[in-house]
């Protein structure tokens, strides 16, 4: 029952995930496309939520829904950019865009084949979150409930929070700087770009 | 062959898992309902408080005359000409002693009194029987799409905030919390942050200039002061060591609420030390609460004297009402989370839960949820009180505020908390 209800909430949301990726595009109205974008976003959090990453869904939902996509929003709205002209006529452009696009989809394919039994046509959801596909996850909240979890310490407590800094912060520390000081140095350079320059 | 598929199945059905998820689902639907109902319950009782105390504090009675009026009672059919008089007389009270001065006085000869309960209701009727307009220039689609996105988000962030602590049936133990989620505070910022849509498309939509103001306002503002009310809890979370809202809850109730330690192990020197940064937590992030809530001092979005209504100006009746329910929701859930990270949450406190644990669970259950109200009134009352206290800010101060001010506050507090656990603890 339970590995049927993931399943069924997998493709619902990836569906709706990949219509709404597909109504970005297809959208005249910038607007429609950013919104799109949001419907987007938020699909694929529940579907971090689905294999038990909770924090990753919720910093999916925080970061891009709620920050980022809103200032998109901010500036289309601002420019009041009006439907776009369809310019279809440009091959060269076009082309750039169908190889791009192919090799990324290619690269995608090819992650989801390598992982454990996708191709036993089992639900890629579980094939994801644990080794053993017909166990059930053993990150939800409702399981840890279910089998009676004490209150005081819920047994999954933070779990993915815990193991998602302890692997950031040993494993992938030096990348993770890195990655630290190129946000700070885009944080500089918006500041300096927003700054207002005195005439005096 | 049927019939041993049909007995096993029917075995299986009896069997304690099944019974489990059974249990669990209808355990999970009462609790949804009963947080729905608080959450309704309370946006009515919001707005009933903020006219007493708007009048209280401005020294005029406020609603007071929504009574049920006693000639309402003759019209259909009471013979009673005055029942309190006929009261009064039953009991052989004189007309002139203090007791019927008192039922004067509270209007009891006039009406059956509601202390301007009735008021909020009557609102809403009113709102339901307005001429709902939609001015022919507006985007349509987003223009309806907005109302349920400012409205929507509140009611769903609830989910996560723990009311009571939980008790054990014969069926398996019960949490009183909807979601027991290990991100708590983290899924109360990201859903009630998506409100931000409905205000920012609500100003778009409406395709007229003092609205489109009032929706950019409404989102610069959320935006920022949202960086600030994430960092300001970092400090806590380093205290607590977990992001689970009933975990916080438990660790208040067992070691003393977080800006108020007394009970548990005592006063000890670190914990004294712990309150410096924990008190600049509560500073700003009630501060934040207020300016997401979008309340004056912070309610630039919907600043009258310049912006006309803000970003509702354009709507009326039943979507104008929702605007202001998920106001008023918005503020009912922030109350919620600054009680549950701050003030104990449902802990009764001095040592109580555990004591009242030991004795009946389902009485500490009852007990700890009155408690939760009583806090979440009080906290209401306080946002009243600074509503109508506090005069507005600037737009530009209240950036600055938020950017220059508490920004650093913040990440300096992080790095005293970090400093006080690791040199003391």
């Amino acid at each position: 029952m339970e590995a049927a209800i993931s399943s069924i909430l997998f493709y619902l949301f990836a569906t709706v995930a990949v219509l709404s990726a597909f109504g970005v595009v297809a959208s005249r109205n910038p607007v429609n496309s950013a919104m799109c974008m949001a419907v987007s976003f938020a699909s694929t959090a529940a579907i971090l939520f689905c294999m038990g990453a909770q924090f990753l869904g919720i910093v999916q939902i925080i970061v891009y829904a709620g920050a980022i996509l809103v200032l998109f929003l901010f500036v289309v709205m601002m420019l009041d950019v009006k439907s776009e002209e369809r310019n279809l006529s440009n091959l060269p452009r076009a082309i750039i865009g169908v190889v791009i696009a192919g090799v990324f989809a290619g690269m995608v394919t090819k992650a989801a084949l390598l992982l454990p039994d996708a191709t036993a046509g089992k639900c890629p959801v579980k094939a994801l979150c644990c080794t053993d596909y017909d166990a059930t996850p053993d990150t939800t909240v409702a399981e840890g409930e279910l089998s009676g979890g004490a209150l005081p310490e819920l047994a999954q407590d933070n779990a993915d929070v815990k193991s998602l800094g302890e692997t950031l912060f040993s494993q992938y520390n030096i990348p993770f700087v890195i990655l630290s000081f190129a946000l700070l140095a885009g944080t500089v350079g918006a500041v300096a770009l927003g700054r207002k320059i005195r005439k005096d | 062959m049927e019939h041993n598929v049909l007995a096993s199945i029917l075995a299986n059905s009896c069997d304690t898992a099944c019974c489990g998820m059974w249990f669990y689902l209808i355990v999970t639907i009462l609790k949804l309902v009963l947080v729905f109902a608080v959450i309704l319950a309370f946006v009515v009782l919001s707005v009933w408080i903020e006219r007493r105390v708007a009048g209280w504090i401005q020294d005029r009675p406020g609603p007071n005359r929504a009574g049920i009026p006693l000639h309402l009672f003759q019209r259909f059919g009471s013979k009673e000409e005055q029942p309190c008089k006929k009261l009064l007389h039953f009991f052989g009270v004189p007309e002139n002693c203090w007791i019927a001065k008192l039922f004067r006085w509270l209007r009891l000869d006039r009406e059956i009194p509601t202390f301007g309960l009735m008021q909020p209701c009557l609102d809403g009727a009113k709102l339901f029987l307005k001429q709902e307009l939609t001015p022919s220039y507006v985007r349509k689609v987003y223009f309806t799409l907005a109302p349920m996105l400012v409205l929507g988000p509140p009611l769903v962030a609830a989910a996560v905030i723990p009311f009571a602590s939980g008790f054990s049936t014969p069926f398996g133990d019960v949490n009183m919390c909807v979601a027991n989620l290990g991100i708590g505070p983290l899924w109360i910022f990201a859903i009630s942050g998506l409100s931000v849509y409905g205000l920012t498309l609500a100003g778009w939509s409406s395709n007229s200039k003092y609205p489109f103001l009032g929706g950019l306002r409404a989102t610069a503002q959320l935006i920022s002061y949202e960086v600030a009310m994430g960092l300001s809890i970092i400090p806590l979370l380093m205290m607590f060591g977990t992001l689970n809202l009933q975990n916080i809850v438990q660790y208040q109730a067992d070691n003393g609420w977080t800006i108020l330690p007394l009970w548990g192990e005592g006063l000890t020197w670190e914990r004294w030390f712990m309150m410096l940064p924990m008190l600049i937590s509560f500073v700003v992030f009630v501060t934040c609460v207020f300016a997401e809530a979008n309340r004056t001092p912070f309610d630039m979005a919907e600043c009258e004297t310049d912006l006309v209504g803000g970003y509702h100006s354009e709507y009326s009746s039943m979507k104008f009402a929702s605007f202001f329910m998920g106001e008023y929701a918005a503020m009912v859930i922030g109350s919620a989370l600054v009680v549950t990270l701050f003030l104990g949450g449902w802990s009764i406190g001095f040592g109580a839960d555990a004591a009242l644990h030991a004795w009946c669970d389902w009485f500490a259950v009852i007990c700890q949820f009155a408690m939760f109200l009583i806090k979440l009134v009080a906290f209401i009352f306080f946002f009243v009180w600074v509503r109508w206290t506090l005069p507005r800010f600037r737009w530009d101060q209240v950036m600055k505020l938020g950017w220059l001010v508490f920004l650093e506050v913040t990440v300096a507090n992080i790095f005293l908390t970090a400093a006080i656990i690791y040199f003391i603890n």
